[in-house]
């Protein structure tokens, strides 16, 4: 197969997403109700072709022996000595990715028209899931990071836009919010990581494959500057993979129509944290400080999230959080350099994970057959806990875990919260002077209350 | 006071027994859905039900913030659609306020001031919204945009009469001046808004309005996750610890421990909750307590429980159940009390309301409560409505009469509009029933039977309606009967693949007989074997999926599979779901097996008070009961068929809402193999021949079992049935599949995801689709449109299209000379299906107040309900999805009886009497001797006069239903009444 069509299929991989949010965009910008059909129908074709593309593209890949091919598609902007150049790139790693993810979106795609229907969010439901399936595969299939970084900003914002998909009650609007803005504190490593990238190598791009096929980043010569690539790194993909001790949003963003958590939270968008890190491994390999924080991190996170997930009592949480647990699996994997593993595990959890969300309302139908299939009460769970852990610390390590570990708490009120009082201590500091220098003056308003 | 004044004061142990009694008393607001597994339809507004109905909707609204009746706007769109004629709007208005006197002179009178104000719906702005209309566009100055050009010249002639000095007025400036003179006449004469009144009971309450900040916000989630975390039946891994010693205790075990959460309204908790725990505090003490630490003053206890109780409403009412209900547990009862809860409740609002009032800056953040400012939004409406009605606007000027004006506006308001609006709604829907029922009495009027050849009997659900159509149609010689779905046979019934034994009979009933499925052949009751081993090996997938080690193996092992599911899953549901039910195929479950149905000599009862099976004279009678009530016993045919339902269905956490409301949310199968089993026991019929019923030797009863999600049939003890009566059987299972096709087809059409010309064939494949489609959030449409319910022969309605919304009640008068059997059957179908017609209204009018909203984001918890996504209050009441295409009208309940003997029983039995002389049903008598109607109307019966509509006339119903998605009228279908089959029928259908 030549060359050019080769570079065409891997485009269209992002291409097609990204056409159909555009069309959506358009449907929703002249305002008029579209028929649900013909919505479900782009969207679902644009992940269905999107899949076919990116496993026509593998298969001859594999068949030609090739183990790479990149797509410049352009430069973003230059300033004589660097460049931002737009670089898609497939190979070994990114491929099975992205088919993972288009895949689960058509799939999506096709579902949600039965369990959408009649919803009046329909358009703005596709419109976002196209969005979102965009911007994962353009973080899966970028050459440069900071083509990843647009992804990864698209794929954050449309995640959080859904999870706040009930806009007319408050939670989710809350818990949108809350996603959005961990995300947000979470990206400026991925920034710092292309700015630092290109400050030590002059690159941010791909350059060549290692033996597995893998694209390479060019690694920088100080193993210190490996150090803070590596880090920033690891800070930006904790977030989106809802790691330790910034999972809290992860149960939280259980808000949106069943469909979308189960493809989002349940799969692709938690894949994207590991993804990040075994594409960039090249970059950050040098330093072995990076390796230790990436295993501490997900192993802390794996024993928290399974401890806590076990006292949870709605089903969508325990999903949640066992998600969490295999994210944190998969993150000790990469830190331990088991690259082939990593990718294996990431792609058969969100399958794994995807089907278990989408069956969770028939809980209740599976648990009356699941009792007739034993003939028995199911069994209780949780003895060997009680066995193991004396009764003192077995209530303390329930009470960690109902509480979440405590780190919503402490984020809230010692982190947030101090700083806010930071904050309003400075206005009433603010105040006062104000009323010392307009002394005697009574009608300067202290502050504008509220009148409603 | 600290707690040692408090133990020593005196009259406290009085305080603290007043505590139980005003959270019993709050106890009866919260909501009584038990579990999902066992739900059970029921009046929403069952603790208002002492109240008149619209009454009960408007303080209920007060108390939950609720909708009363369906949005002004929603009725303007029926007035507007003719769903509401405006003949239905004089009639309410005349009844509403009849004869009288103008309101000012020369204006209307109040009949007919409703009746306009009815017609002209416009919004009414409020707030800044009025201040810019009136400040900042001419609508002070220009006459309204909703008059018409005869009001509007009438208008322009009253403005020139009262100016004539001045000529030179342009038509624009009198007209000005003639609003100016209106506007100021009301608005000198426009009383004042009270305030808001005396400040919230509740401290939560009053510490948002001081600060601004909401408490709850705080103690919510925390109270959430414990009360999931104790009441839980089997999610949790890890359960609860200490949970067996209630709800209180264990929490002060968990929280009261050192090292506690950081949360800073927390601070202190784990000290207060040891010193409690130390001193031995029951619940009570500790809510006494918690209630003067929230400085509520005594006799605001009552309002203070109640709304904290409300704040929180899903999870209180939870706590209820399980106190007052522990059978209705569905794996294992907790020892919950609603004490207890409101114990933690209140602690922790302590907790919370003291870290606020710690941490807010000072000073009240909100307005004065008591302001009082001019009613402007009234002055408005009373100016609009005086331009738009026949009224000379000068007389307003004068101030009595512009009182008495804004008197009747106000009189009007928008609760009041939208309750005449509702009864105006049902009138229509009234009106078209009755006079459908008379004119189909004049039309089958001296039309024979067709000879018996089948008889079905089937619940009194209003979605057998359509399959007993079908039936009758397709095969005139078949007739139908409708029974309340546990046919007599009050039992707690354990099948064989079952756990635990459940009830199968009405929720007011308390079942006394237990019968147990066996298989027939083999001696060991339970095989235990690769169907266990099966259920062991998913249950391990299940539970190790989520765990670390397990989880990891099992995703990396079984990852891949799961894309086969999904694809599946996703694309194919329906063959997906044939495929996997075949791989997973049972050896075990075609295995025969009889119902214990009679008991054996000298059985003795179980320890829960419940005898095994029945004797021959207790069958005897459910026998007998049965035959008379129903009029079936009057003519049997070869077979009878006995039809009880349920429904299957995946994605649907409220999958038991579609089961038999009669046996209990159960599936009525077992009760009509029960029922059939009796009538065929020689035993019974020799009984019933005693007692002057004739069962002939040629008749056997054969029970089955109608899916009514996928319109599958199961019919049950099959081997049993006698050579004689063997090919009649096969028949009478032939024909129900037809009329399953034809039942499934009709249905159809309020599918949106079918299309309006689906093929016959494919109707039944549309329906099982939904049935075992995870992506499906509307398996079938339930109990919704329900809105008739007909007591009486089944002539009187045979060939009638009651479009699915008629729950038929099958009684035969001629057989009922005392009155008795009419008494058992209102007695048990009247609140069952009121319960019915009740919870859609109230989820209907307010889909997310009562009901439980959309079903997109919900969240099973603990087994036992659902929440709105993450950590939200349990969601009571039904899902938008199964209540869409509801009309919220009361059941109208027509009975075949004279209005003498209904008042009478009404009169007699308190249930009934609060229904009706409350209005929560509409109940009519209709006459069997003189076929008069008569209906219930401000304490007694009225005649009524049908307005004499005539209906269409179809041969089959999908002539009428065809093409068609909304609620259709009523119809008079022929098939069912022609007494020679029809041979060209088949083709027919296929059209």
């Amino acid at each position: 197969m030549n060359d050019t069509l080769q570079r065409f299929l891997l485009l269209s991989v992002a291409g097609f997403p990204l056409g159909a949010f555009a069309l959506m965009a358009v449907f929703a910008w002249q305002g008029r109700r579209r028929v649900e059909r013909a919505v479900s129908t782009a969207v679902a074709l644009a992940f269905g072709l999107a899949t076919a593309a990116a496993l026509t593209l593998a298969c001859v890949m594999v068949g030609e022996g090739r183990t790479l091919v990149t797509v410049p598609v352009g430069t973003w902007f230059g300033s004589g000595e660097s460049e931002f150049h737009l670089l898609l790139v497939g190979d070994r790693l990114s491929l099975p990715f992205a088919i993972l993810a288009a895949l689960l979106c058509g799939l999506i795609g096709v579902f949600s028209r039965r369990y959408l229907h009649r919803e009046p969010g329909y358009l703005r439901f596709y419109m976002l899931l196209a969005l979102f399936g965009a911007g994962v595969e353009l973080v899966a299939l970028a050459g440069a990071l900071e083509l990843s970084l647009v992804g990864w900003e698209l794929a954050g914002l449309s995640s959080a836009l859904l999870i706040a998909f009930f806009h007319e009650r408050r939670r989710p609007v809350e818990h949108g919010l809350r996603a959005f803005l961990v995300y947000r504190a979470c990206d400026v490593g991925l920034l710092v990581a292309v700015v630092w990238l290109h400050h030590a190598t002059g690159s941010s791009s791909v350059a060549g494959v290692n033996g597995g096929g893998w694209a390479l980043f060019l690694p920088p010569t100080s193993s210190g500057d490996a150090l803070v690539v590596g880090l920033a790194l690891l800070w930006a993909s904790m977030g989106k993979a809802a790691q330790v001790p910034l999972g809290g949003w992860l149960p939280r963003a259980m808000e949106g129509p069943t469909p979308s958590s189960a493809v989002f939270y349940g799969a692709i968008s938690v894949s994207m944290g590991p993804y990040l890190l075994l594409r960039t491994e090249s970059a950050w390999s040098g330093a072995p400080g990076v390796r230790a924080a990436i295993v501490v991190v997900g192993a802390l996170t794996a024993v928290h999230a399974t401890l806590v997930g076990r006292t949870q009592t709605d089903i969508k949480s325990t999903l949640a959080y066992a998600s969490m647990t295999q994210i944190g699996v998969v993150l000790v994997e990469v830190g331990f350099g088991l690259r082939y593993l990593a990718l294996a595990h990431l792609v058969a959890h969100a399958a794994l994970r995807t089907a278990q969300i989408l069956r969770s309302p028939s809980l209740i139908h599976d648990h009356h057959h699941l009792e007739q299939a034993l003939g028995a009460p199911l069994p209780p769970t949780g003895r060997h806990l009680d066995r193991l852990v004396p009764a003192g610390p077995r209530a303390w390590l329930y009470r960690y875990a109902l509480e979440r570990g405590y780190f919503d708490a402490w984020l809230r009120d010692h982190l947030v919260g101090g700083l806010a009082r930071l904050v309003r201590r400075a206005e009433s500091l603010d105040d006062r002077w104000a009323r010392l220098l307009s002394a005697g003056d009574t009608t300067v308003p202290v502050r504008e209350g509220r009148t409603s | 006071m600290t707690h040692l004044d408090i133990a020593a004061a005196p009259g406290r142990g009085d305080r603290v027994t007043d505590v139980t009694e005003l959270v019993e008393r709050a106890a009866r607001l919260l909501p009584e859905q038990a579990p999902l597994q066992t739900f059970v339809h029921h009046n929403t507004l069952h603790a208002f039900e002492h109240l008149p109905f619209d009454e009960a909707v408007v303080s209920a609204a007060r108390v939950f913030g609720t909708e009363p009746f369906q949005s002004e706007a929603a009725f303007r769109d029926h007035v507007g659609s003719g769903r509401i004629r405006p003949s239905d709007i004089d009639a309410v208005a005349e009844a509403e306020a009849p004869g009288g006197a103008p309101i000012v002179p020369g204006g209307p009178t109040r009949a007919r001031f409703l009746a306009l104000r009815l017609r002209n719906l416009f919004e009414i702005p409020s707030g800044a919204a009025l201040d810019w209309l009136l400040l900042e566009t001419d609508a002070r100055t220009r006459l309204s945009d909703l008059l018409d050009p005869r009001r509007r010249a009438e208008l322009l002639a009253q403005a020139g009469r009262d100016w004539t000095t001045t000529p030179e007025q342009t038509a624009r400036a009198s007209q000005a001046r003639l609003l100016d003179t209106l506007w100021n006449g009301l608005a000198a004469a426009a009383p004042t808004v009270p305030g808001a009144g005396a400040p919230p009971a509740r401290g939560r309450d009053r510490i948002l309005a001081e600060t601004g900040t909401d408490t709850d916000e705080l103690v919510h989630p925390l109270l959430i996750r414990l009360s999931a975390a104790f009441l839980d039946q089997g999610i949790a891994y890890w359960p609860m610890p200490e949970r067996e010693l209630g709800f209180l205790r264990a929490f002060r075990r968990l929280y009261g421990q050192a090292g506690g959460p950081p949360d800073r309204f927390l601070r202190g908790l784990g000290t207060e909750l040891r010193r409690q725990e130390a001193e031995g505090w029951t619940a009570e003490r500790t809510v006494v307590w918690a209630l003067d630490e929230l400085a509520v003053p005594e006799e605001a206890r009552g309002a203070a429980i109640e709304t904290t109780l409300l704040s929180l409403r899903g999870w209180a009412g939870m706590m209820r159940q399980f106190e007052h209900r522990p059978d209705l547990a569905p794996v294992e009862a907790r020892a919950a009390r609603l004490l207890d809860y409101l114990a933690v409740q209140l602690v922790l609002d302590v907790q919370a309301a003291r870290h606020v009032m710690r941490n807010h800056p000072g000073g009240p953040a909100t307005a004065d409560r008591t302001t009082v400012r001019p009613g402007l939004e009234l002055v408005y409406e009373a100016f609009v409505l005086a331009q738009l009605m026949p009224v000379d606007v000068t007389v307003l000027a004068r101030p009595e009469h512009a009182a008495a004006w804004l008197g009747a506006v106000a009189a009007c308001d928008e609760t009041e509009r939208r309750r005449l609006l509702h009864l105006a709604y049902e009138r229509r829907h009234r009106v078209g029933a009755l006079d459908a029922l008379d004119a189909h009495r004049r039309f089958t009027a001296g039309t024979e039977a067709p000879p018996v050849t089948m008889q079905a009997v089937f619940c009194i659900d209003e979605r057998e309606e359509s399959l007993r159509r079908h039936l009758e149609e397709h095969f005139p010689q078949a007739r139908t009967y409708g029974y309340a779905g546990f046919f007599g046979v009050a039992m707690t019934y354990l099948g064989t693949g079952e756990v635990r034994p459940r009830p199968l009979c009405p929720v007011v009933v308390t079942p006394t007989h237990l019968v147990v499925e066996e298989p027939a052949e083999s001696r060991t009751p339970r095989q235990p074997g690769s169907r266990h081993g099966r259920g062991g090996l998913s249950l391990g997938l299940a539970v190790g999926s989520r765990t670390l080690a397990r989880g990891s193996v099992i995703s990396l092992g079984l990852g891949a599979t799961q894309v086969v599911t999904l694809v599946g899953r996703c694309l194919f549901p329906r063959r997906f779901h044939r495929w996997s039910r075949r791989l997973d195929h049972d050896p075990g479950g075609g295995a025969v097996t009889r119902l214990a149905i009679e008991r054996a000599p000298g059985a003795v009862e179980t320890e829960d008070g419940l005898r095994r099976g029945y004797s021959v004279p207790e069958m005897t009678q459910v026998v007998s009961s049965a035959l008379r009530t129903t009029g079936l016993g009057r003519e049997l045919a070869p077979v009878v068929l006995i039809v009880g339902h349920g429904s299957s269905s995946l994605n649907n956490p409220h999958e038991s809402a579609h089961d038999c409301g009669a046996t209990g949310g159960g599936r009525g199968g077992p009760n009509a193999r029960a029922f059939a089993a009796m009538a065929n026991h020689p035993g019974v019929r020799a009984g019933l021949r005693d007692l002057g019923l004739d069962i002939p030797d040629g008749t056997w009863f054969v029970g089955a079992y109608h899916n009514t999600c996928d319109d599958s049939m199961t019919y049950y003890d099959e081997d049993l049935v006698p050579e004689r009566s063997r090919h009649a059987v096969e028949e009478a299972k032939r024909i129900m599949a037809r009329a399953c096709v034809l039942d499934a087809h009709e249905r159809c059409r309020r599918f949106e995801s079918a299309p309006l010309d689906l093929p016959l064939d494919a109707a039944l494949a549309h329906v099982e689709s939904h049935t075992v489609d995870l992506g499906q959030p509307r398996p079938e449409y339930g109990h919704a449109t329900n809105a008739i319910g007909v007591v009486g022969r089944r002539s009187r309605t045979r060939g009638l299209f009651l479009d699915r919304r008629a729950f038929l009640v099958s009684y035969d008068p001629e057989g009922d000379p005392s009155g008795d059997l009419l008494t058992n059957l209102l007695l048990a179908a009247g609140p069952v299906c009121a319960g019915i017609n009740l919870e859609y209204y109230f989820s209907y009018v307010d889909p997310a107040g009562y009901g439980c909203g959309t079903k997109l984001p919900h969240n099973i918890v603990g087994l036992l309900g659902v929440m709105d996504g993450h950590a939200s209050d349990l969601r009571t009441g039904l899902p938008w999805q199964m209540v869409e295409i509801h009309e919220p009208v009361r059941l109208l309940l027509v009975v075949e009886t004279e209005p003498e003997r209904l008042a009478a029983i009404v009169g007699a039995h308190a249930v009934l009497e609060r229904l009706v002389s409350n209005g929560w049903i509409q109940l009519v008598a209709w006459s069997p001797s003189s076929d008069a109607m008569h209906v219930f109307e401000r304490g007694g019966f009225v005649p009524y006069v049908p307005e004499g509509e005539a209906l269409p006339t179809v041969h089959r119903s999908a002539q009428f239903y065809a093409g068609r998605r909304e609620h259709l009228g009523f119809a008079h279908v022929t098939a069912a009444l022609d007494t020679a089959p029809q041979p060209e029928l088949v083709g027919e259908e296929a059209s």
